[in-house]
């Protein structure tokens, strides 16, 4: 695989001239966002400041979330061009660069099968979309990630439909190297943080719908992550000192909360960024060191689970 | 209903809650020791296939391979306790450690498509007894601290539960970079 620096160098060299060519394409969309977008605000502001004087404010409130609604979907269609571009462009010649076999679709993802196959955020999900479908092999081991929005419905008494976040993110699933049978779930520990190692290791040992509490003999991974299995041995069997190592490293470099379970023979990885990733903005370009490092290093980073956790090094009963 | 009967009732709930912890934590113990036993049953039984079939090169390393078939027939008599089967445990460890570090100085035993076999059935064997070690250190933890804890400790003494020994994980793992490396993968 590639490293960061080859990839830098790929990206500044070989598409420069793409990237030339988007720069001027985002110029002339900034100057079109930027006049539409104060006469849409002026139109608002305008809408806003009658439906205040002479209507209710509850109608105000509904036109102020509408209009929200709006703009985020006029910035979307007034960027699609060159947001179509920027991931034929740039992202789908990285991936390419990273590993050949690696095939690219920008607007799949990651089934929702896979996802409530994780076991990582309940199984009741009702509605999920993503984009940057990445699939292939890495030294011959299978691995595929995706940009992926998990929501679920909530009802209340008088009808209304709520939405709440779920997970939003990176999601990766990978072939894991050694055969098991049960399930081991690895979350980030939000109980003990919050309450302390007393009262917090208490509220984990009743928090049984993943399984049993396991605790692990590494002070600091105890320390980042809370783990549940259906078989305490099983979990240490996968959870080897080193591969406790390799998580709490990776978990450091994503700089965000990581959610990881072993279910089924493979490995199931979300980092929640909270944010999509792999998307282009007309407020920044794509010349920037710190933009370009972003896609660089998030592709670098879901691409080299597999050599970071060492799947490709397979115990010789699964051979 | 009168004070002292609901304050008896609670102080009951409390004993039998304290003693059912107590035989859940000695049962897990013993649970996971059963499996322990269990794969170091099964590389006993891969020790004497692996010892002839690498004894016909080994010329310097002749001590090792008594020893570790000393070891094996010891960890084979029968009614020995759980303390003698952790300490044979560990010096089979080390001494398997040895034999599979010194394969790596006979070409011909790394040629040699049986050796290899035994070496890869016993890492992924010695994998699993490593998990299980470590299942079994926490639940001793676990077994250990409700020992001395007020106020488990009065009822364990009641019961006569007596504290259990960890395995010993570290040293000879660390030592052995080959073996370790195989194990811990």
């Amino acid at each position: 695989m590639k490293s960061i620096s080859e990839l830098t160098d790929f990206y500044y060299n070989r598409l420069y001239p793409e990237l030339e060519i988007l720069e001027a394409q985002r110029k002339a969309i900034k100057k079109r966002v930027i006049n539409i977008g104060i006469i849409y605000l002026l139109f608002v502001a305008l809408i806003a400041l009658y439906l205040y004087q002479n209507v209710s404010l509850d109608i105000l409130s509904f036109f102020l979330i509408f209009a929200l609604a709006c703009t985020k979907w006029l910035y979307a269609y007034l960027i699609r061009d060159y947001s179509v571009d920027f991931k034929e462009k740039i992202i789908a010649p990285l991936i390419t660069e990273i590993d050949k076999t690696l095939h690219y679709a920008p607007t799949q993802h990651i089934s929702a099968l896979e996802f409530i196959n994780s076991r990582l955020f309940g199984t009741k999900i009702d509605r999920i979309r993503g984009n940057d479908y990445v699939k292939g092999k890495i030294d011959n081991i299978p691995i595929e990630f995706s940009d992926l929005f998990a929501e679920k419905k909530h009802t209340d008494s008088k009808g209304r439909e709520s939405w709440e976040r779920v997970f939003l993110g990176l999601f990766i699933v990978s072939e894991f190297p050694k055969n098991f049978h049960g399930q081991t779930i690895v979350l980030p520990d939000s109980a003990q943080k919050v309450f302390g190692d007393l009262i917090g290791g208490w509220l984990q040992k009743n928090n049984s719908s993943y399984g049993e509490l396991v605790k692990m003999d590494n002070v600091e991974f105890e320390k980042e992550f809370v783990v549940y299995s259906t078989d305490q041995i099983e979990a240490r069997y996968i959870l080897t000192p080193l591969m406790m190592q390799k998580l709490l490293n990776f978990k450091k470099r994503t700089k965000h909360p990581i959610y990881v379970s072993f279910i089924g023979g493979k490995i199931y990885l979300a980092i929640e960024y909270n944010s999509d990733m792999f998307e282009a903005s007309v407020f920044h370009s794509l010349l920037e060191y710190k933009i370009a490092m972003e896609y660089i290093q998030t592709l670098h980073l879901a691409v080299g689970i597999v050599e970071e956790l060492k799947l490709n090094q397979k115990l010789w009963s699964k051979l | 209903m009168s004070t002292p009967l609901i304050i008896l009732i609670v102080v009951a709930i409390i004993l039998v809650l304290m003693y059912n912890s107590l035989v859940a934590k000695k049962n897990q113990v013993d649970n996971i020791f059963a499996t322990i036993d269990a794969q170091l049953k099964k590389r006993y039984d891969l020790i004497p296939n692996l010892v002839a079939a690498v004894s016909k090169y080994m010329e310097h390393e002749k001590s090792i391979l008594e020893d570790i078939t000393k070891l094996r027939s010891e960890a084979n008599r029968p009614n020995i306790s759980d303390k003698e089967k952790i300490e044979l445990d560990s010096k089979i460890s080390s001494a398997l450690g040895s034999i599979i570090v010194a394969v790596e100085d006979y070409p011909e035993l790394k040629a040699n498509e049986n050796v290899m076999h035994l070496q890869r059935s016993l890492s992924e064997i010695e994998a699993q007894i490593a998990a299980a070690r470590r299942a079994y250190n926490q639940a001793v933890t676990d077994y250990n601290n409700a020992l001395e804890m007020i106020p488990t400790n009065i009822m364990a003494n009641a019961m006569g539960y007596q504290p259990k020994e960890l395995f010993v994980i570290p040293e000879n793992e660390r030592k052995n970079v080959n073996v370790s490396e195989l194990f811990n993968r």
